[in-house]
């Protein structure tokens, strides 16, 4: 099947971020005039309702839905935050479109922010992204010095500032209580919820947080219709493309786009990613960025999308597939993952503090052939135990691939412990 | 009115309560640790969890508000497991040094450990330590024993007005610290200890002197103000070891400051004149009322009492004046600076009044005039007072005079005084006192005062009673 793609044409020239390509080539900033011009609020928020465009940050909460969470009458300031600080391991779609199609993303903002009523939206991008958060304050200049940010855009009367806000490294800050509490200058730990950012969220007001590509992809849809959009999509619910981070042994690893379900996760491998690498026996697959739990080589026939994914007990989470061949040390690779979070993990909840540093330390004992046999079920009980019992997300992100890996692998484990591991 | 049910009891709800309140109310115990009535609910500790119908995870039960047909369970197998989940979690670093620990026996880790958790370990790896702070003269830090609950930084920023405690670093290596490892700041430091759910904070006054668990507790009202703040005196063997807020919430909340909890000290102090005195030299109660009749009978004697002697022992004097010295004056004094209550107001933005008497507005209230009211005193003066009104008010008004003191004094206190009559403190009496706001409050004798020393209304009744004699004769 020939894909359509809404993004990928775009990528990987360098002239093609600049002002004049976007508007030459894309229709740039046509759909953010026509909303200004043409459209209220609310059927701006139905349009992109019945685009079926869900979040492309991991939880895949229909978009439109949340922008009709933020309250209309409330007196406070509403806002907008782009949530760029792309954290989750194996995820680098947002990168490529802040570095290509840096206006789309501005476009996406002002169409929004007029949405939800917001006159100052934020960008919060992750520390590292240095580069990226030039090249978007960059094009933001562009589309200031256009008018096409500031005061009265378009003659419409619609005043919209953005500000490019930069975090200092935190996984915990992509979460999105952590993220504004990071953007107000607090120690970046996740809220409690509720109550939700639409009711308080930036500086105590009504705020709605989206990621990069879910924001990037409303000019598209305002400019198709959601109908059209909708139809991108091949399954329900899920509109638009998706962008997919393809990691690990590939041959062609990368960011590609598909029309949203139109493939299995197996296809994604083989027909984008060209297969394994040196022609090896595909292990395992993780999915959705590495908390998504594991997948094992025979469950990979299934179609990539939320809910599909969400059957076979996994997630489609950020759209960062991980490959794994058969010569890769599943244990090894665990300890690497668990030990990111537990050094990720804020501190402030009690099962994500303590937990994930101790399923860390059984894995290391593991991993030095320093445990014992029960040591197996310990690790499942603890992982058990922070497992939605924490105050945010990341309990249940460095929960899962240990849960999932000890059920599907565990023959991994055992000879660990018993000494006879043939990856030593 | 909505109405919810609690592990099958069907209780009434207020708009906004969560749970453990209405669980408290129900009669069932929901263990906590970050969760504090006075501060912001943070669900960090995750001890509190309950499940709640209809919804697929266990809820903190701090953070849940109750509505209406919520169906509760407190002791569902899910909440025990989880509970116990987070007692391990939270024991894996923590020392277990409760046999040396001055917590113990007050301390929520020991008792939801008890309650909640499980005897046995299943974690062999080292412990986390930490290198600790000074934390001034106030507060003794043991970061080891730490659970981060973020009371202490909640209390600092919420109630104390002061950014100070602060965690830094994160996961694993997080560090409940002050600013720059800065001593405390806050004149309400004692709290800290109060507020930490573990030994991690202790009171450096307390610490040591006595087992938690040995203590008796007398609920009474502190002396230190105006404010009238809720305490209770701890104390064994008739001695006092500590102070510590109980909760009022229409007066202090849950708090009271520094000043507040260390003033009992006065009453203990090994200086305090506990004999009778006639200048320098230590009489008789039989010689020393012989000696206030002597001097005081037939005369017309200017009265100053402190402002933080009770309703009861300021009736005493106005009533013996009028039966006994007739034409004798009687003035209040108490704080430097606040002569009326019109005077008084807020000393800051939490608690501490600017009247350091605890009964200004009960004196007024009796009709007893400020000393900013005395033209000229009489030859002989009659100071009485509780033991926290500033003297030096009283004394510059009187200067030259024959000074006559009655309640408590430091003998550096009484180099001026012909003859002192030793009396009660606040923590060995009972009586009423008003507060700022005009709330009465009473005031309960914790301690057994020593042999030697009276309460006014017996001094002035032997006074009475020898002069009744007297005449009769």
């Amino acid at each position: 099947m020939s894909q359509t793609t809404l993004f990928e044409q775009h990528f990987w020239k360098e002239s093609n971020r600049n002002l004049d390509y976007y508007l030459q080539s894309m229709n740039g900033y046509q759909a953010a005039q026509k909303v200004l011009k043409e459209m209220t609020p609310d059927q701006v928020i139905d349009e992109v309702k019945k685009g079926n465009l869900r979040g492309r940050g991991g939880a895949g909460f229909p978009m439109g839905m949340k922008w009709s969470f933020i309250p209309k009458n409330s007196e406070k300031p509403k806002y907008l935050v782009c949530n760029a600080d792309e954290s989750e391991p194996g995820t680098c779609k947002d990168r490529q479109i802040i570095r290509y199609t840096p206006h789309l993303l501005i476009e996406g903002l002002i169409i929004g922010s007029f949405a939800i009523g917001c006159k100052h939206a934020y960008v919060y991008i992750r520390g590292e992204y240095v580069r990226e958060a030039n090249l978007l304050n960059a094009a933001i200049d562009e589309a200031y010095a256009k008018g096409y940010l500031g005061k009265n855009i378009f003659g419409s009367g619609y005043d919209l500032d953005i500000t490019v806000h930069r975090g200092a490294g935190a996984y915990i800050c992509g979460e999105e209580t952590g993220l504004l509490n990071s953007l107000e200058g607090k120690r970046g730990e996740p809220r409690v919820k509720p109550p939700f950012p639409a009711v308080s969220g930036a500086f105590g007001c009504p705020t709605a947080v989206n990621n990069v590509e879910s924001i990037a992809n409303v000019p598209h849809l305002i400019r198709m219709g959601g109908d059209t959009f909708a139809q991108l999509g091949k399954v329900d619910k899920s509109g638009g493309t998706r962008l997919i981070s393809l990691s690990g042994h590939v041959k062609k690893p990368g960011v590609f786009e598909i029309q949203a379900g139109s493939m299995t996760l197996r296809q994604i491998i083989e027909n984008l990613g060209g297969g394994i690498i040196n022609d090896k026996k595909l292990k395992a697959v993780i999915p959705g960025g590495s908390s998504s739990p594991i997948l094992t080589a025979d469950e990979i026939d299934v179609v990539y999308d939320v809910e599909p994914l969400m059957k076979v007990g996994t997630m489609m989470g950020s759209a960062a597939i991980m490959v794994i061949h058969e010569d890769t040390d599943l244990v090894k690779l665990l300890l690497r993952i668990t030990k990111f979070y537990a050094h990720e993990s804020c501190g402030q909840c009690t099962p994500c503090r303590e937990g994930c540093h101790w399923m860390e330390s059984i894995l290391h004992k593991i991993v030095h052939h320093e445990a014992k046999p029960s040591d197996l079920d310990l690790l499942n009980d603890v992982a058990q135990n922070i497992g939605g019992k924490t105050l945010c997300a990341l309990g249940d992100a460095a929960a899962g691939p240990v849960i999932s890996f000890l059920k599907k692998f565990k023959p991994e484990f055992e000879a660990y412990i018993k000494g006879q591991n043939k990856y030593a | 009115m909505p109405k919810c049910t609690i592990d099958g009891k069907e209780i009434e709800v207020k708009p906004g309560e969560n749970l453990i309140t209405v669980a408290k109310r129900a009669g069932v115990d929901i263990p906590v640790f970050c969760y504090h009535p006075g501060l912001t609910v943070v669900a960090q500790c995750r001890m509190c969890y309950v499940e709640v119908e209809k919804m697929p995870k266990l809820q903190t039960a701090c953070s849940t508000m109750a509505a209406e047909g919520m169906v509760v369970k407190t002791q569902s197998d899910p909440v025990v497991k989880g509970r116990a989940g987070t007692m391990e979690f939270l024991l894996l670093n923590h020392p277990l040094d409760c046999p040396i620990c001055d917590k113990a026996g007050e301390c929520d880790l020991q008792d939801n450990s008890y309650g909640h958790g499980s005897a046995y370990m299943r974690h062999s790896e080292e412990r986390r330590t930490y290198v600790d702070v000074d934390m001034g003269p106030v507060i003794e830090k043991n970061m080891n024993r730490c659970i981060h609950c973020t009371r202490c930084i909640r209390f600092g920023e919420e109630v104390a007005g002061i950014h100070e405690m602060v965690a830094i670093k994160r996961g694993n290596n997080i560090d409940i610290t002050t600013i720059d490892g800065n001593p405390l700041k806050t004149e309400y430091a004692g709290n800290y200890a109060d507020i930490c759910p573990t030994g991690s904070l202790t009171l450096r006054d307390f610490r040591f002197r006595k087992r938690a668990w040995m203590l008796k507790k007398t609920a009474t009202v502190c002396e230190g103000c105006s404010k009238g703040c809720n305490m209770e005196i701890q104390h064994e063997g008739n001695v006092i070891y500590r102070c510590v807020p109980r909760e009022n919430l229409e007066i202090n909340k849950h708090w009271m400051c520094d000043e507040g909890r260390f003033n009992y000290h006065y009453t203990q102090d090994p200086t305090r004149v506990l004999t009778p005195r006639s200048g320098e030299a230590t009489i008789g109660w039989e010689n020393a009322i012989q000696n206030l009749k002597d001097l005081t009978d037939g005369k017309k004697i200017t009265f100053l009492v402190g402002s933080d002697l009770t309703q009861e022992e300021l009736a005493t004097v106005q009533e013996y004046i009028n039966a006994y010295q007739k034409g004798s004056s009687i003035h209040h004094f108490g704080t430097d600076g606040v002569s009326e209550s019109v005077d008084d107001g807020q000393a800051d933005k939490i608690l501490k009044m600017k009247s350091k008497t605890s009964n200004l507005s009960g004196a007024e209230k009796l009709g007893i005039k400020s000393i900013s009211h005395l033209k000229t005193a009489t030859d002989v003066v009659v100071v009485i007072r509780g033991g926290r009104a500033d003297l030096n008010v009283a004394l510059k008004q009187v200067q030259g005079k024959k000074l006559i003191g009655m309640g408590v004094f430091l003998e550096k206190e009484i180099s001026t005084f012909s003859l002192v009559l030793p009396g009660l403190a606040f923590t060995e009496k009972e009586g009423t006192i008003i507060n700022h706001a005009g709330i009465e409050q009473k005031i309960k004798r914790a301690i057994v005062p020593k042999n030697t020393v009276k309460a006014v209304s017996e001094v002035l009744m032997l006074a009475a009673n020898k002069k009744a004699k007297e005449a009769v004769v």
